[in-house]
């Protein structure tokens, strides 16, 4: 009866020998790539301290003008962009302005780092069903996977800093950018692919011609999502060392600081919705642009 | 029937009478802290004060300040064996002085507390630095930050933490920063940890704020480094770990750490009490006891048979020879 009450176990031992074999063989890992991986990552750590130096260092009312230009180009909304100066200038009052900066160059690495990974291997999924069936289960643990779990290998092969922080924000904000390349390229027409086919167009030529145009306002959902979802990610970011606005809701949140936490943590939610705002903006032209050219979008689909 | 319930209840005290006389210093709570090294002490106190001076021990969970209050308003448990009294001194004081708490062991580990460490091949290439402040601070380019190989590293405290005032205060106290250190915030326990864990796996130098006994000291044999004079208690209270202008150099506060009991026990422990005074665990053994916990991922009562048969003659040092005699026959 023992067999039914009892799950059989590999027991204490066997379990504890398994987990003692992977935490050793993790080691003898960091030990022998530790230091290959670290020079490997040692430019874009470069970059990266050069990125944020050169966002602290700039006057502040440069910044502010660069926002505003860039709400403006993405948007063509005063509205969005009197509230971005606003918003940077209230952060900057609270004397938030140097933590911020810090933070704006880490999410703005990651979204670059993540967009340049993520869209070639949407296009890759989109290509075979073979890779999709392979790709979306690494995507779904990179989701699901809780972040602390991955934060220790993380330090133990990178130790602490930028480079291991953007290496946590990238794994978790990485997903939505290929899914959502993968998703806007297969749901391309297939007439419009047919007829691209019949006026002769190869591979190539369908692709960059027709796909990635058609598919462009779902990968510019991806990219927004990518930025908020790495936004999310700056405070446990800043539990391997990354500075920036995540620094001090760390510390409010072990003193109970109230004010200070609500503080950062809103200026990270005002950075969210700036650049939630202008990239939807931005996705939005783009489809008024091809609503108004093409007329075969969505619409014209469900006319059909 | 009236007399045979009397019969029956003389019969149960004298009972209890013959219970009570067999067991010498009767039922005793012991407080059963929810860190390792006080889990171990508490398991060891246990088996010790149970086979050696016939005590029934129950286990308590608990934790610092809400031990120390309960001692102190109910008078249970009746031991705490490892209690960190730093952050409620004058209560305790208070309680000492009414006789409700005693204070028995004022070390009941030794070599305990919080400092700078650095890791043991550093200390053995270059052993002025663990010694001398000043030829440590004169030695930036041993520790090279990672983001500027120029400046030298020092790991202080996670943000948040208590002891983050006190390493920042301490570090313009030593004029780091125009001797070329940064101070990195590790942002939490698993970053300091994995910091550490990092560069003494891979044999790089590692300088930092950390404490023992813990198993990562152990583990990796961290040595820590003297941090010259102690400056003073009002620049410690006033300016380390207050914030203030111009704080100066100083070592560490002492920690304090206490074995104390209550006043019920102290008078009936008899004894018992005595051990609990005498029993120092020296801090490299604890050290590599927490080691062995965290490697086996032992629980305390399993570390403390590990200990009780790895280290005897420790452990016969703190008793009487009939005690000891009657625990190790009871292995």
């Amino acid at each position: 009866m023992d067999f039914f009450d009892e799950f059989p176990t590999l027991g204490r031992d066997g379990i504890r020998e398994f987990k003692k074999t992977i935490d050793a063989s993790f080691r003898g890992f960091s030990r022998e790539y530790g230091d290959g991986l670290e020079a490997f990552f040692y430019p874009l750590l470069k970059f990266m301290v050069w990125f944020e130096r050169l966002l602290i260092n700039t006057p502040w009312p440069i910044i502010l003008l660069i926002m505003g230009g860039a709400a403006w180009l993405g948007s063509r909304n005063w509205w969005l962009v009197g509230g971005t100066v606003a918003a940077f200038i209230v952060i900057g009052y609270f004397g938030m302005w140097e933590d911020t900066m810090a933070t704006l160059a880490i999410i703005s690495v990651a979204t670059i780092v993540c967009i340049s990974i993520g869209i070639p291997f949407g296009i890759l999924m989109a290509r075979s069903n073979r890779m999709q069936s392979l790709i979306t289960p690494i995507l779904d643990v990179m989701q699901t996977i809780p972040s602390f779990v991955y934060l220790i290998p993380v330090v133990m092969l990178l130790g602490i800093g930028k480079v291991p922080g953007l290496l946590a924000v990238c794994i978790y904000a990485l997903p939505p950018i290929v899914r959502l390349t993968n998703l806007g390229i297969r749901l391309v027409d297939v007439d419009v692919m047919e007829a691209s086919t019949a006026f002769g167009a190869n591979y190539k030529q369908r692709l960059w011609g027709v796909q990635i145009p058609l598919a462009l306002p779902n990968i510019f959902a991806g990219v927004n999502q990518t930025i908020m979802m790495a936004l999310a990610m700056v405070v446990i970011a800043s539990m391997i060392g990354v500075k920036g606005l995540g620094v001090p809701v760390l510390r409010a949140i072990s003193n109970q600081y109230l004010a200070l936490g609500l503080m950062n943590g809103l200026a990270i939610v005002a950075l969210a919705i700036i650049f939630d705002r202008i990239s939807q903006q931005y996705g939005k032209r783009l489809q008024k642009h091809l609503g108004n050219s093409g007329g075969n979008g969505g619409e014209g689909k469900r006319s059909g | 029937m009236k007399f045979f319930l009397m019969g029956l209840a003389v019969a149960a005290t004298a009972m209890t009478f013959a219970n009570s006389a067999q067991a010498e210093c009767g039922d005793v709570s012991v407080a059963e802290m929810n860190w390792a090294s006080a889990e171990l002490i508490a398991n060891i106190d246990k088996i010790i004060l149970e086979k050696g001076y016939d005590c029934n021990v129950e286990l308590v969970p608990g934790a610092t300040v809400t031990t120390f209050t309960s001692m102190n308003e109910k008078g249970q448990p009746d031991v705490a064996g490892e209690l960190w009294t730093n952050s409620f001194a004058a209560p305790l004081e208070a309680a000492i002085a009414e006789g409700r708490i005693h204070a028995v062991n004022a070390a009941p580990i030794t070599g305990l507390g919080d400092g700078w460490w650095v890791g043991p091949k550093t200390a053995a290439a270059y052993p002025e630095i663990t010694k001398d402040i000043n030829a440590l601070l004169a030695r930036p380019d041993l520790f090279p930050h990672p983001e500027d190989p120029t400046k030298g590293a020092f790991v202080g405290c996670p943000a948040g933490w208590a002891c983050q005032l006190a390493n920042t205060s301490l570090f313009r106290a030593f004029e780091m920063e125009k001797k070329g250190w940064l101070l990195i915030d590790p942002g939490s326990a698993a970053g300091l940890d994995g910091s550490m864990a990092k560069a003494i796996e891979r044999g790089e130098n590692w300088l930092g704020y950390y404490w023992a006994p813990t198993a990562l000291i152990g583990k990796y044999g961290m040595v820590s480094v003297d941090l010259g004079p102690w400056g003073g208690l009002d620049n410690w209270n006033n300016c380390i770990v207050a914030e203030c202008d111009n704080p100066k150099p100083s070592s560490w506060t002492h920690a304090r750490v206490n074995t104390v009991v209550t006043d019920r026990f102290k008078k009936a422990g008899g004894v018992a009490v005595d051990y609990l005074a005498g029993r120092v665990f020296p801090g490299e053994v604890m050290n590599d006891m927490l080691v062995y916990m965290q490697e086996n991922q032992a629980s305390g009562a399993d570390a403390a048979y590990t200990f009780l048969a790895e280290h005897e003659a420790l452990w016969r040092s703190w008793v009487s020879a009939d005690a000891a005699a009657k625990i190790k026959a009871s292995m």
